[in-house]
């Protein structure tokens, strides 16, 4: 369940002030140890959100990346990337 | 014996503070807030119950109850950095919660506790607005609204029935209003958001036939109507209407003082009162 370390990771931006910067710096290595997919950690790196929803993050969570704007996100970006989403469930 | 003085259902728009800090007093956000505080302040409340879906600050994937009550001294939030909202320190009544959950669980609500907690803006953004200076203490009840499974709204009027008759069974006489917290129709950073904005109203149409409900004290219809799928297609937050809809448990089928929407943002404010 490595979306679990997505979701995880989205709110760590929120609540780690540290790793926001570090995600701001250089997210490539602020990532680095988490336990990704390469599928995963590439939507992520390439502020992907469309394909990140797809798999399954949560919304909410991925709004902090905009918000704090990390992984090349801001929030036009952002905003016309999930729009693309095709509908999709999200559960737990 | 406590009795329940009335309820009230609010909106928690993490952004509503900003902008009212930014636009001043006779905003329309500023007036409606103002119009449910002067309502809680005739109450004279001494104790509120706020029933609350929290955004995955509280609490996350590794352990998501569905439904929980805070049971603490105090707590803190928002843990979620809204603008212009200071970090408040919240009392509470933990013999009281401790009460209620005992009542709930012994009635068949298994709710989970929790005794070390902060809390998102979904609690404090209302609080600001209504009690900022903190002196009446609150206790959450939080219901799983974003994550489904959801629970049913059948569910959660039952729950709001026997919080709230556990609420009259505590032996000192307490004044407690009940309160709701959540929007009708509104998706948060998902696929609906409108162009250019971080939220959207998907589902209009569903938000003004909740305010009708309401307005006609329709609780019965209202669960009826409000199925998984409905609060689904009205949004990744559309149940944020459970909340209320567990607030209504303490109201029944009384008529409010009034509910006025605002339709652009897909939610309400609401009164009730009694005694």
């Amino acid at each position: 369940m490595s979306v679990y370390a997505v979701n995880y990771l989205c709110r760590e931006v929120l609540r780690d002030h540290a790793f926001r910067a570090a995600m701001k710096a250089d997210p490539a290595r602020a990532i680095a140890s988490y336990d990704l997919t390469a599928e995963e950690r590439e939507a992520l790196l390439a502020g992907d959100v469309a394909k990140l929803y797809r798999l399954g993050v949560n919304a909410f969570l991925m709004g902090y990346l905009p918000r704090f704007e990390v992984c090349g996100l801001t929030l036009p970006i952002y905003n016309e990337r999930i729009r693309s989403a095709a509908e999709h469930k999200q559960g737990a | 014996m406590a009795q329940i003085v009335g309820a009230l259902g609010v909106p928690h728009t993490p952004f509503f503070p900003a902008l009212v800090e930014r636009e001043g007093p006779q905003c329309e956000t500023a007036r409606f807030f103002a119009s449910v505080t002067r309502e809680l302040e005739a109450m004279r409340p001494d104790l509120i119950v706020i029933y609350d879906t929290d955004h995955l600050n509280t609490f996350f994937f590794d352990n998501l109850p569905v439904f929980a009550m805070g049971v603490t001294d105090a707590f803190k939030g928002p843990n979620d950095e809204p603008r212009a909202v200071p970090v408040y320190t919240i009392k509470s009544r933990p013999d009281v919660a401790g009460h209620l959950r005992r009542a709930c669980v012994e009635a068949g609500f298994d709710l989970a506790v929790t005794q070390d907690f902060t809390v998102d803006h979904s609690v404090v953004v209302p609080l600001h607005f209504m009690t900022p200076h903190m002196r009446i203490p609150v206790i959450p009840i939080f219901v799983s609204g974003h994550v489904p499974p959801l629970p049913s709204a059948q569910r959660c009027y039952a729950l709001g029935v026997a919080v709230a008759r556990a609420i009259e069974t505590w032996t000192e006489p307490l004044r407690v209003v009940v309160v709701g917290s959540g929007s009708f129709s509104l998706e948060v950073f998902g696929p609906r958001i409108a162009p250019g904005k971080s939220d959207g109203v998907p589902d209009p149409d569903w938000a003004k036939r909740v305010c009708t409900l309401i307005e006609r004290g329709a609780t019965p219809t209202l669960i009826a109507e409000a199925s998984e799928a409905q609060l689904l297609r009205a949004g990744n937050v559309g149940g944020e209407l459970l909340d209320w809809i567990a607030m209504l448990g303490a109201v029944g089928e009384r008529r409010p003082k009034f509910v006025t929407p605002q339709m652009e943002q897909g939610h309400a404010y609401a009164a009730w009162s009694w005694s």
